[in-house]
């Protein structure tokens, strides 16, 4: 009996070294990133990589954020970061709004053909990007709205709205359809029926919904380079140039310090609602 | 005020008859039952009814009227569903009113409704809870105080009393009941439980496979059965349907190596109707222990062996073979403490109530 | 007539992205279709050419180091993530306190964009100043760790980068399915004396194969549409060593006025993906009905 209890401790202590080991790796670039982006270019150059920087240069942060060069002009990161939030904002209300319509429809109004309707949707969600990146730019291109932040809004709707619509149908087709009888027998009507029946019920799909679509969007690079023009791209794309940009000497600090602030608004929102990250990244993979 | 008359319905899933061509009339203030068993239609006839769903072909009129082509907010019904379907982010409260709120009642008239039915279903002190918040009784009352609130002129009950406990399913059975004597009003009301079809019935409609088999008071359906499936759907412990041969207008009955006849109350008729066997219907308090003050043409006295005995309490079912049939019988608590003792006994037959089947359709044939 | 468009208007909400569906999804990928059996090149040209693109992408040997790299990328980076993923998921399982700042600290790398990977792990693993320099420094003045510009390596960089930015996901995923598996199931797999290692392997497991397979599906489709990380991490380089097919097609239809090519090799990721996901869908869909 004490012989089992001593080795299910040593057991135990061995796991969570393990985890703690594994944790450390998974915090190094971090780590790397934010100790590197407070050096200075000599620190760099003669220091270690993992060693914690002398003091607390900042420079490397306002250079990233207004005048380091990403391609073309100079002005930093800023206008780029703006941009991304012009894009995502309208983008993520936009298709959670038209995703929840749908899914209320696909889950408690469905009609000949909806299954049908919500298959194709799902398939969607899987096909990869590069099949309809050619036609979608001439499509911008015809509308005017090629390499404008508008054109970016657009197809981020249109390739958003299969997964908020999965999201929100997965969710809907949860609650029982009697629901919607007893209400239509109240004399509620469709929109009425939403309103007072389903919105009421839906704040976590929405957030679900709103912290998905808010991470795809400010992380995408392949709808951004393919569809922005100078001054209207999103801070990925920004950024890579950023990185990418062989002028004079490579400035890792600065490289670093704008990796951060592309990666900060999605890690904040991770940081702050972390379950529905995670319930969005399963949802539809793990049955529903 | 109230009225239902339903003609010639019918509703096709795709390739699926679901009610093939129905026809009722519900007085006016009826406590109508559908009973039958699940797949048997009668939720989408109620459905139907409600407005919930399209119909394939057919009429419903509601006082007249012809609704069938009418939302379900224009038609004035209520219904309690079987999962009471109560709104899960709205105050028991608002449940009750959200129905008069859709029809822009004035806030008085809709505070005092609230009032007045909380009062009438005893649930004034949950009246701030949320649904998630009530026992599975208490959520059956606001159900149906959601429905009586919009005073409609139909309440239609979907299974209502499924979801409660044995106790408490007969103590809501009975409260029902009451309300609806107290109101007056028209009710559906679906079940596939048949006990509670004759309880609170006043009149029944048997279903099966889309259609009725028999509408009639729960008397007429539990003694004058239209045909074997009804008579074997109604009633608990079920009929005993014992195969026999027919000698000129009598039935053969064997039992323990030994040949009975039994008369039977319409006995020219089934000689007249030339069959040489028929299936006897009869009801295991039919047969019972031997009651000297019974007696006439119609009763008789066989042996039973026992092969099995369940006490109810009032009284005890026992199982016997007559005809290669398993039968049951409706003994008092004593003769079923002997039967269970001796394994054979001497019972009563009183044929007065028997009805006869055809062996093949399962029509009646003595009526 | 209100009534009517009452009853409409279900079909009503679901026109648009219907229509839109049908043209931005189904329609494009007839386009691009069409337009990978023409000749076109900076512009659509509607002269058909028949299988001369893909005739042309087969020949092409940027185009089959981009399959080779497809491949062993898919492969290896499928492999450790889940192996990866599964461990934390049971190691963490082990009722672990605090496992939720744990969880945190996997799965946050998931929340940041490829590009941010590939800049810092592009740094990390810079064969001046990264992690060569740090192990020469401890006195190791020989190490040598530049698979970065390493032609034969670069594209192991990238499985590096991927793994760290996915496998914190497929420990969710297990964790969650592990979480889900029947308490009773474990129980019943006690009392008839299996220890621990018996009742994962032969209990718990086989009951998590959906998860599994979930998994599969969901990091195949990462590998197959990886773009922005070999971007960003290699640019495609040293060369086209560590081209991926989506870098492939996107130089060729943007850069190099290929559109035709593009095309075609977008068709062939197309049918990859649809090799995976058909099935899975399908059995999945299936499963749910039944």
């Amino acid at each position: 009996m004490r012989a089992s209890t001593t080795s299910h401790k040593l057991y135990k202590t061995l796991f969570i070294t393990l985890l703690l080991a594994a944790a450390l790796v998974y915090l190094a670039p971090l780590y790397v990133m934010l100790t590197t982006s407070f050096k200075g270019i000599e620190e760099i150059r003669n220091g270690n990589i993992l060693a914690l920087p002398d003091s607390l240069n900042t420079s490397a942060w306002s250079k990233a954020w207004s005048s380091a060069c990403t391609g073309g002009d100079c002005y930093g990161l800023a206008p780029y970061f703006w941009n991304s939030m012009r894009i995502v904002l309208p983008a993520v209300l936009i298709s959670t709004v038209i995703g929840a319509l749908n899914g209320y429809v696909l889950s408690q109004w469905r009609f000949r053909g909806s299954n049908f309707l919500f298959g194709a949707l799902l398939f969607g969600c899987f096909i990869p990007f590069q099949v309809i990146l050619l036609p979608m730019a001439m499509l911008l291109a015809w509308l005017g709205l090629a390499n404008t932040v508008t054109g970016l809004v657009l197809v981020h709707v249109i390739y958003g709205v299969a997964f908020t619509t999965l999201f929100f149908r997965n969710y809907y087709v949860g609650i029982p359809t009697e629901l919607v009888r007893a209400a239509r027998l109240d004399g509620a009507g469709f929109f009425a029926i939403f309103r007072h029946v389903f919105l009421p019920l839906s704040s976590p799909i929405i957030v679900v919904s709103v912290i998905w679509q808010f991470t795809q969007i400010w992380n995408d690079f392949l709808f951004g380079v393919v569809y922005s023009g100078p001054g209207t791209q999103p801070i990925t794309v920004a950024l890579n140039n950023l990185v990418n940009t062989t002028m004079g000497g490579k400035e890792y600090n600065v490289d670093m310090a704008a990796a951060v602030i592309a990666a900060l608004p999605t890690l904040v929102v991770y940081l702050v609602a972390g379950k529905y990250f995670v319930r969005g990244l399963t949802a539809g993979a793990v049955k529903g | 005020m109230g009225s239902i008359k339903i003609q010639q319905l019918t509703k096709s899933f795709g390739d699926t008859e679901v009610l093939k061509g129905i026809d009722l009339d519900i007085k006016d203030g009826e406590f109508l039952i559908l009973v039958g068993p699940s797949g048997c239609g009668k939720s989408t006839l109620m459905n139907s009814i409600a407005g919930l769903e399209d119909v394939s072909s057919g009429d419903i009129l509601i006082d007249g009227n012809n609704v069938t082509d009418l939302s379900p907010k224009e038609r004035d019904i209520a219904m309690v569903f079987q999962s009471y379907a109560l709104y899960p982010t709205m105050s028991v409260s608002r449940n009750i009113s959200f129905g008069l709120e859709m029809r822009k009642v004035p806030k008085a008239e809709i505070e005092k409704t609230v009032a007045d039915v909380s009062q009438l279903l005893q649930i004034e002190h949950l009246l701030d809870r949320k649904p998630s918040a009530l026992s599975g009784g208490q959520r059956q009352r606001v159900a149906m105080g959601r429905a009586l609130a919009r005073n409609p002129r139909v309440f239609l009950f979907d299974e209502p009393l499924s979801n409660l406990d044995a106790k408490l399913r007969v103590e809501m059975r009975t409260e029902i009941k009451k309300l609806h004597k107290r109101l007056g009003t028209t009710i559906v009301y679906v079940t596939h439980d048949q006990v509670e079809a004759m309880t609170l019935a006043d009149r029944i409609a048997v279903m099966k496979d889309g259609q009725v088999q028999q509408f009639g008071t729960p008397y007429e359906i539990y003694n004058n059965p239209a045909n074997r499936f009804v008579a074997d759907f109604m009633g608990s412990p079920p009929m005993n349907f014992i195969e026999c041969v027919v000698l000129d207008d009598k039935l053969v009955i064997e039992s323990q190596g030994e040949k009975f006849e039994l008369h039977i109350k319409h006995g020219e008729r089934l000689k007249q109707a030339g069959v040489e066997t028929v299936i006897l219907g009869i009801r295991p308090e039919m047969i019972t222990e031997p009651k000297p003050h019974v007696a006439g043409a119609l009763v008789h006295s066989l042996p039973m062996q026992v092969d099995v005995t369940e006490p109810m309490g009032p009284d005890t079912i026992a199982f016997g073979q007559w005809n290669g049939t398993e039968i049951q019988a409706r003994l008092s608590p004593e003769a079923g403490v002997e039967a269970q003792a001796t394994g054979l006994i001497k019972v009563q037959v009183d044929t007065s109530k028997a009805v006869l089947f055809d062996a093949f359709s399962g029509a009646r044939i003595d009526a | 007539m209100f009534d009517y468009l009452e009853k409409q208007l279900p079909k009503l909400i679901m026109a648009p992205t219907a229509i839109v569906m049908l043209v931005c999804m189904y329609g494009f990928i007839g386009w691009t279709a069409v337009l990978s059996f023409t000749k076109s090149r900076m512009l659509p040209q509607w002269e058909f050419v028949g299988w001369e693109q893909y005739e042309r992408l087969f020949a092409n040997p940027r185009w089959h180091v981009a399959l080779d790299n497809l491949l062993v990328f898919t492969l290896l980076f499928i492999i450790i993530a889940l192996l990866l993923g599964l461990m934390l998921a049971i190691l963490l399982d082990r009722n672990i306190r605090n496992d939720g700042a744990l969880r945190t600290i996997y799965l946050y790398p998931m929340a940041v964009s490829f590009i941010v990977t590939g800049t810092a792990w592009k740094w990390i693993l810079n064969p001046g100043l990264g992690i060569e320099k740090m192990v020469r420094d401890l006195g190791f003045t020989d190490f040598e760790f530049r698979w970065l510009v390493d032609p034969d390596m670069a594209i192991y960089t990238i499985v590096i980068a991927a793994v760290w930015q996915s496998s914190g996901f497929v420990m969710a995923m297990f964790l969650a399915g592990l979480r889900g598996v029947d308490d009773s199931l474990i129980k019943a797999a006690q009392m008839d004396g299996a220890s621990t290692f018996r009742t994962y392997w032969h209990v718990i497991l086989p009951v998590m194969r959906p998860v599994f397979f979930g998994a599969v599906v969901i990091l195949s489709h990462i590998a197959i549409k990886s773009f922005d990380l070999v971007q960003s991490l290699t640019g495609g380089g040293p060369g086209y060593s560590s081209d991926l097919p989506a870098t492939f097609m996107y130089t060729h239809a943007f850069s190099r006025a290929q559109m035709g090519l593009g095309a075609a090799s977008a068709m062939v990721m197309l049918a990859g993906v649809m090799a995976i996901i058909v099935p899975y869908l399908y059995s999945e869909l299936r499963g749910k009905k039944s």
